[in-house]
C-alpha cells in the first residue's frame, strides 16, 4: 500500500491505453511518453504496458506502507526520506519510506513505476484515466494505491546507462509527419509554409491537444471543414485560424477540420514532452520510413528490456571520434 | 473512394465527403467485413459518415499489405445492415431545455411544434465520436435548423439535447458545448460499467419521445440512482 501526501500537479495512472472503443467514441489514452513509461516499467521488472503514475511537471510526495520496489523515469530531483536517490534507477523502499519526486528540469512528463504495476480497475480494458468520460480520476493527496505482488520479479538496482536517457531539453525540435490525408484542402504554398515554417508550442495544451503558433497554413478553395471523420493521436488538424492543433493520446476519435498531417508514432513521445514555448519544425517522412523508424526504436527498447533483466551486456565503445553502446548477448 | 495513410499505423478509406444514410451503411458494412477477418495486425476500425479508419500494428504489416488486404472487401453488400429502433425519452423545454423559445421563435414557430417536428422523425445513428457514447445523427428536419450560440457554454449537463444547423444530438456526459438546448433525457448515453458502454450504436434508428417531469425524475432515479 502507497499513501499519496502531496500532489502538486495532474497525476493519473496510465497503461498502454484503450484499444477497440474508438467506435464508441472513447479515446485511446495511455502514456503521453510511452518510450520513457516503457523504461520505467522494464527497471522494475514489468512488462512494458503494465499501470504506473505520471505526473506533469512536478512528481508527488509519498509514503511506502509496505516493503516495494519503484523506479522513477525523467530528468528530476527524487529523494527517498529526504537523501537524495538517481531516477531511472530502481530501489526498494521499506516500510515507512517516504519518496519525494521533484519538478522536472526537462520535459513535461514523468513517470513512477513499482514492480507488480499499480493495482486499479480496468475500465474497458484499460487503466488508463480519461476522467471527463467517468474513466479514473486525477489522484489527490490521501489516495491510497495498492502495487501487485511483486516480491519474486522486483529487483532493485538496475540503472538505465546514461546515454540511453532521451533528452528532453531541448528549445526546438525536429518531428517527422506523413503527410495527409486531407491535402486537397490545402494550398501547395500551404503545405510548403507548414514543412519550412518553425511552430510554437502554446500553453493551450494538454492530453488532447497541443495547439501550436506560427504562420498561418492557407486552406484551398475547399475550406477548413471537412464532413467529420476519423483521426489518431498525432493527427494534425487545421481550423480556419490556419493554425495547427496536434491530437494527442486523449483526442476526440473524429474531428471535423482538415487534416494536413500525422506525427509518427516513434516521434509522439518528443512532442509530448515538449514545453509550451518550444520550437516545433515538421519533417515530411514515407509511412514506410516512418514504419523502419519505430522498427529501430522497438529494437532499442527490446534491448534495453533484455540489457534490465541481464539477458545482454552493455558495452561502451569509442568509433570515428563518437561513443556509441553497443548491446552484446542471446537474442 | 480512395485508400490514404493517416500517419503510420491507420489507413483512411473514404467514400467521399458526403452525409448521406446509404454511404454510411456501406461504411459500416466495410468495417464489419474488415472486422470478421481476424487479421492478425487489426487493432480497431473506426467508422464516420463516409470514411472509416483502419488502425493496424506497423510492427506487423506495411501500409501497402493492408491497403491490398482490405481493398477486395470494399465491394461488401450493404443490405443486412439493420440496426435497433430506440426511442429517447425526452423532457422538452423549461429548465431542461433553455433553448426552445430561442429555437421557436428563430424559425417563426410555437414551442410545440419544434417538440412535435424534433419527435416527429426517425432518426439514423452514422457513427459515435467526438465523445464517448455521443451519436452523429441523421439531420433534422430544415424547419427546426438553427445555429450555434456565439458563445458556447462552459457546462452542458449530461443527458441535454441540442440542435446545432441541422444536426441535433445528446450530451453523453457533461461538457463545454454550443448547441441550442431544447430538452434533456434521463437516460444514461454512457456507463463505463455496462457492456456496450454505449446506449447507442451506429445503425440504430432513435425517435425521441416526449415526457413529463414525473416521468423524467422516475426514469431519471431508475438510469443514476445506484451510480450516485
Amino acid at each position: 500500500m502507497i499513501e499519496l501526501l502531496s500532489v502538486p500537479s495532474l497525476l493519473t495512472v496510465q497503461d498502454a491505453g484503450r484499444t477497440g472503443y474508438r467506435k464508441l467514441g472513447v479515446p485511446v489514452s495511455g502514456f503521453m511518453d510511452d518510450f520513457s513509461a516503457r523504461v520505467a516499467n522494464y527497471l522494475v521488472g514489468n512488462p512494458g504496458d503494465f499501470p504506473l503514475l505520471e505526473f506533469l511537471l512536478a512528481g508527488p510526495k509519498m509514503r511506502f506502507n509496505a516493503s516495494v520496489v519503484f523506479a522513477v523515469a525523467g530528468d528530476v530531483d527524487v529523494r527517498i526520506n529526504g537523501t537524495p536517490i538517481e531516477p531511472w534507477t530502481s530501489y526498494w523502499a521499506k516500510r515507512g519510506d517516504i519518496l519525494e519526486v521533484g519538478t522536472l528540469r526537462s520535459g513535461l512528463y514523468g513517470y513512477i513505476a513499482f514492480a507488480g504495476g499499480v493495482k486499479c480497475e480496468k475500465l474497458l480494458g484499460s487503466c488508463s484515466a480519461y476522467p471527463r468520460a467517468g474513466l479514473g480520476r486525477p489522484l489527490k493527496a490521501g489516495d491510497r494505491l495498492s502495487v501487485g505482488y511483486a516480491l519474486l520479479t522486483g529487483r532493485e538496482g538496475c540503472s538505465l546507462p546514461r546515454k540511453l536517457k532521451p533528452d528532453y531539453s531541448g528549445d526546438s525540435v525536429e518531428i517527422r509527419v506523413v503527410l495527409g490525408p486531407d491535402l486537397e484542402h490545402f494550398t501547395e504554398n500551404g503545405i510548403e509554409t507548414f514543412l519550412s515554417s518553425a511552430y510554437v508550442i502554446t500553453p493551450e495544451s494538454d492530453r488532447m491537444g497541443y495547439r501550436l503558433e506560427g504562420p498561418v497554413i492557407e486552406h484551398s478553395e475547399k475550406g477548413p471543414d471537412i464532413v467529420t471523420s476519423p483521426l489518431v493521436p498525432g493527427s494534425i488538424q487545421v481550423p480556419g485560424s490556419g493554425r495547427p492543433i496536434v491530437m494527442m493520446r486523449d483526442a476526440q476519435t473524429t474531428g471535423g477540420y482538415a487534416k494536413i498531417a500525422t506525427v509518427i508514432t516513434a516521434d509522439l513521445p518528443f512532442l509530448a514532452q515538449s514545453r509550451p514555448g518550444t520550437e516545433i519544425m515538421f519533417k515530411r517522412v514515407a509511412p514506410e520510413e516512418a514504419r523502419e523508424i519505430l522498427k529501430r526504436r522497438e529494437k532499442t527498447l527490446e534491448a534495453i528490456r533484455k540489457f534490465l533483466d541481464g539477458e545482454m551486456r552493455a558495452y561502451s565503445v569509442r568509433a570515428l571520434g563518437k561513443e556509441f553502446l553497443l548491446f552484446a548477448g542471446k537474442i | 473512394m480512395n485508400i490514404k495513410p493517416l500517419g503510420d499505423s491507420a489507413l483512411l478509406i473514404s467514400f467521399g465527403e458526403v452525409i448521406d444514410d446509404e454511404v454510411n451503411a456501406r461504411v459500416h458494412a466495410v468495417a464489419r467485413a474488415i472486422e470478421g477477418k481476424d487479421f492478425g495486425w487489426l487493432v480497431e476500425v473506426v467508422p464516420a459518415y463516409s470514411s472509416l479508419a483502419v488502425i493496424f500494428d506497423p510492427l506487423k504489416v506495411t501500409f501497402e499489405d493492408v491497403k491490398k488486404a482490405v481493398e477486395p472487401l470494399l465491394d461488401v453488400s450493404t443490405g443486412a445492415f439493420k440496426g435497433r429502433k430506440i426511442e429517447i425519452p425526452v423532457l422538452y423545454g423549461g429548465e431542461y431545455g433553455p433553448d426552445i423559445e430561442f429555437v421557436a421563435e428563430y424559425n417563426g414557430l410555437g414551442v410545440d411544434d419544434v417538440i412535435e417536428i424534433h419527435s416527429g422523425k426517425t432518426y439514423r445513428v452514422h457513427f459515435l465520436g467526438f465523445l464517448p457514447g455521443f451519436a452523429y445523427l441523421s439531420p433534422v428536419d430544415e424547419r427546426i435548423a438553427t445555429p450555434r450560440l456565439e458563445r458556447p457554454r462552459l457546462k452542458v449537463p449530461a443527458g441535454s439535447v441540442g440542435i446545432a444547423g441541422r444536426q441535433t444530438g445528446i450530451y453523453p456526459i457533461e461538457s463545454p458545448g454550443g448547441w441550442r438546448l431544447i430538452g434533456r433525457t434521463p437516460l444514461r448515453l454512457f456507463d463505463p460499467s455496462r457492456e456496450p458502454p454505449t446506449l447507442l450504436q451506429p445503425g440504430d434508428e432513435v425517435r425521441f419521445v416526449p415526457i413529463s417531469e414525473e416521468e423524467f425524475v422516475e426514469l431519471y432515479r431508475g438510469e443514476w440512482r445506484s451510480k450516485q
